[in-house]
């Protein structure tokens, strides 16, 4: 497994993919859809693929002394390691705001989404998104990516739209705690997100093997 | 050491069709037929590349479903050019390579890597066609495998190259290594072959050892490659 990531990152990925990890200090900004930090970090694993495709990568990790579903595990395995990498970031920036920065005036006045725990959740549903459309949809062809990637685009911007406007439902404020405020929920509503994350990520790389198995290369 | 069951697999225009053949262990096999005969098509099969519609292939006793990992440690391949990460260097993806092999042979690589004066400074895309090929089989011999597949590996090299590498094929035998190998260049065959596996329009014509198969083949007088010529004309003219 360790070989398959080192072999991700050495042969197979773009320099875009590692700068894009910055994006998730997009939590650090006011009065901006946070959320986008994830669709961008989304973009950078995205070039990746790209590249890979220019440099014939899948025929060459599927003719490494490995089972075919291992050129799927791979991928799969540096899209999680990117992910996990800008989650780091998005927690620490989110934790400075919700402490250090917690009585900064932009952030108290905030009209936009608050990086909050809640918002962490859904960066991580937004990865799982990505996961399930982008990469599943990948290996159907293993070549083909554009389909999957414009349909992640507007699966993803739907859905920040949607975490966005949540906090304006008066019962759903909560959501947008501030701070420690309603630290439970937020705990509970990043769980979720997790878990919403795992499940999605395993339901699509489960799908991808099966794809990958039958395809042609 | 390798047995090829029934391999079925249909495109639109071709249909590879029920191809059986067994490789002994020890022993060149030439595989031969036409550009668009099949040759690729089961090669990339045996090596999982493409998926057969029904068949089944066995290596070393063991079937290529479910022992993928253990069955391509054991064996070396070429398909044709090296035609990935163009701007990598050589050293740089043989590095990454080599990770996966557990019996990843230096000594041999090295012998290789001088035998075909190939630069590991170089990337794939500063490599002529040839050597592009002998990149590919630079890696396919670094790891003590057990038998090679090689497919088309004397097209595009120099005579000078591909009588070397025929030389190469003659000594791994004798070291106990199988080569099966494809390609369209008859008298590659002759110079090496023990045996040969015929395929012409998606079915196996012919598959025994090159002595069995001119002496049943051939007309008196008839070289291997105008034996060749004639059986494939009658293919066309049906």
């Amino acid at each position: 497994m360790v070989n398959l990531l080192k072999k991700e990152i050495k042969l197979s990925s773009s320099v875009l993919s590692f700068l894009f990890i910055a994006f998730g200090l997009m939590f650090f900004i006011p009065g901006y859809p946070v959320l986008c930090g994830a669709f961008f970090v989304t973009l950078g694993i995205f070039q990746s693929f790209q590249y890979a495709r220019e440099a014939n990568d899948i025929v060459f990790s599927a003719l490494l002394p490995i089972a075919k579903t291992d050129v799927v595990k791979g991928k799969f395995l540096f899209s999680c390691f990117i992910e996990l990498c800008s989650f780091a970031v998005m927690a620490a920036a989110t934790a400075v705001r919700m402490t250090l920065l917690a009585d900064a005036k932009p952030y108290v006045n905030n009209a936009m989404m608050n990086a909050n725990l809640f918002a962490l959740g859904c960066a991580l549903v937004i990865f799982g998104l990505f996961n399930l459309i982008f990469l599943n949809g990948f290996f159907k062809t293993a070549y083909k990516f554009g389909k999957p990637f414009v349909t992640h685009i507007i699966v993803t911007f739907v859905f920040i739209f949607i975490c966005e406007a949540l906090h304006h439902i008066p019962p759903l404020k909560a959501v947008n705690s501030f701070g420690s405020e309603n630290i439970g929920l937020q705990l509970i509503l990043l769980a979720a997100g997790a878990l919403c994350s795992i499940i999605l990520t395993a339901v699509a790389y489960k799908s991808a093997c099966k794809r990958f198995e039958k395809t042609d290369l | 050491m390798v047995k090829v069951q029934n391999l079925v697999k249909e495109y639109p225009a071709f249909r590879l069709d029920n191809v059986s053949f067994s490789l002994e262990s020890g022993k060149i096999t030439g595989f031969i037929g036409r550009n668009g005969a099949g040759k690729t098509t089961t090669i990339k099969s045996m090596l999982n590349l493409v998926h057969p519609d029904s068949g089944e292939i066995y290596y070393f006793g063991k079937p290529l479903k479910g022992n993928e990992s253990e069955i391509k440690g054991r064996i070396g391949y070429s398909t044709g050019t090296v035609n990935w990460y163009p701007r990598k260097k050589i050293r740089d993806i043989v590095a990454t390579e080599k990770l996966f092999y557990k019996n990843w042979d230096e000594e041999a690589y090295r012998k290789y890597l001088s035998l075909f004066k190939l630069d590991e400074s170089k990337t794939p895309l500063e490599l002529s066609e040839g050597m592009k090929v002998k990149c590919n089989l630079l890696l396919a011999l670094s790891h003590k495998a057990e038998l090679l597949i090689l497919d088309e590996p004397t097209s595009g090299l120099d005579p000078f190259s591909r009588d070397e590498l025929l030389d190469v094929f003659t000594s791994l035998k004798n070291q106990g290594v199988s080569v099966f190998f494809s390609t369209h260049i008859i008298s590659d065959i002759e110079k090496c072959a023990d045996d040969i596996i015929y395929i012409s329009e998606g079915r196996i014509a012919a598959a025994m050892p090159k002595n069995e198969f001119m002496s049943s083949f051939s007309n008196e007088g008839e070289s291997l490659e105008e034996t060749f010529l004639r059986l494939e004309r009658g293919v066309r003219n049906g």
